[in-house]
């Protein structure tokens, strides 16, 4: 039997690779529907990654407004304003914005590499059995302690994979609404702005009232 | 799987987009990349959460609902992220939209006024 370390191992490269090939093809690919298809694929392959990182909400998310949302908005984009004869040509500067990107891909590599990342091994043995392993909420108000799902002893607690929230979801959702209640609001309130925005920028500017031709042609004999 | 090549792989991507930015002249495109290079800002959000315990787990302090709930900072942010970046996006589109209206190019070379 396979070891769980190695396919997720297997599953991350192959995840990493399906984004950033798709996203080579995005900025290459001269046809925009073609582009938007592959960054479709490149989000899907992103969305992948979150699963294999144990991020399973956020991984949810992502397919849900990005593959889904964000992918048909761009092809719906396409369809309505791209020639996609014209297509997108890469413009004179490339050379230089390739330079760009590799510096910074060397800044942030670089940055990666050399830091000495703390990591979940340092955490106590009781914080990683109750991350690993579920752990329930007791109590309410100041009184709220955790407890581990069928906890039995401290130091019989086994790690098995370094640190993954067994069921993030519900503590994302206490999260969400507790500690970060006004970020939650305002992200609303931002959604309705751009809807807002977005109407307003996409009306006809120019509603061409019937009335004054009418008007106009009843003037006309006169 | 370690930090550094979950951090590499989102640097090449958020890379992919700063190229793919500069690089194109339909603004579609420039958008498109725009969105990669949010999902790699993304992915280094989501490694950090994944990777790297916060400051209460590492205290040894019995644990509590808050301590557990700071391991999950980097999910927020995420979701926060992926919120903006969906209403930038159709914002994006509505400008490109009545930008194309208003010349019927979209060109990146010609957006250089937004009053028609």
């Amino acid at each position: 039997m396979i070891e769980v370390s190695t396919l997720t191992t297997v599953a991350f490269w192959g995840a990493s690779a399906m984004t950033l090939g798709f996203a080579l093809i995005v900025v290459t690919q001269r046809d925009v529907f073609r582009a938007a298809i592959a960054l479709a694929g490149s989000f899907l392959g992103v969305g992948i990654l979150y699963f294999v990182l144990s991020a399973e909400f956020v991984g949810v998310v992502q397919i849900l407004v990005y593959v889904g949302a964000i992918s048909s908005l761009m092809a719906f984009a396409v369809m309505f304003i791209q020639d996609v004869k014209a297509g997108s040509r890469p413009v004179q500067g490339r050379l230089v914005g390739a330079a760009v990107a590799v510096l910074i891909l060397a800044a942030v590599a670089f940055t990666a590499l050399n830091t000495d990342w703390s990591t979940m091994d340092e955490i106590s043995d009781q914080v990683a059995g109750a991350l690993t392993e579920g752990y329930v909420q007791v109590g309410t108000g100041d009184e709220i302690r955790i407890e581990k799902v069928g906890f039995t002893d401290p130091d019989e607690v086994v790690v098995p994979n370094g640190g993954v929230l067994v069921d993030s979801t519900s503590a994302i959702g206490v999260l969400l609404v507790r500690e970060y209640v006004l970020a939650f609001e305002i992200i609303g309130l931002l959604l309705v702005a751009a809807l807002i925005g977005g109407l307003l920028l996409i009306r006809d500017p120019k509603p061409e009232p019937e009335v004054v031709t009418g008007s106009e042609k009843r003037e006309a004999p006169v | 799987m370690t930090i550094e090549n979950v951090l590499l792989v989102s640097a090449v991507l958020f890379a992919i987009g700063a190229y793919g930015v500069v690089s194109r002249s339909s603004l579609i495109t420039v958008i498109m990349s725009l969105e990669l290079m949010f999902n790699g800002v993304v992915i280094a959000a989501v490694a950090f959460s994944r990777f790297t315990p916060s400051a209460a787990l590492l205290s040894g302090d019995p644990l509590t609902g808050e301590a557990i709930r700071s391991a999950l900072t980097g999910h927020a942010f995420a979701i926060f992220i992926i919120s903006v970046a969906a209403g930038e996006a159709a914002l994006a589109f509505a400008l490109v939209f009545a930008m194309y209206r208003a010349g019927e190019s979209i060109e990146i070379t010609d957006a250089s006024q937004m009053k028609n």
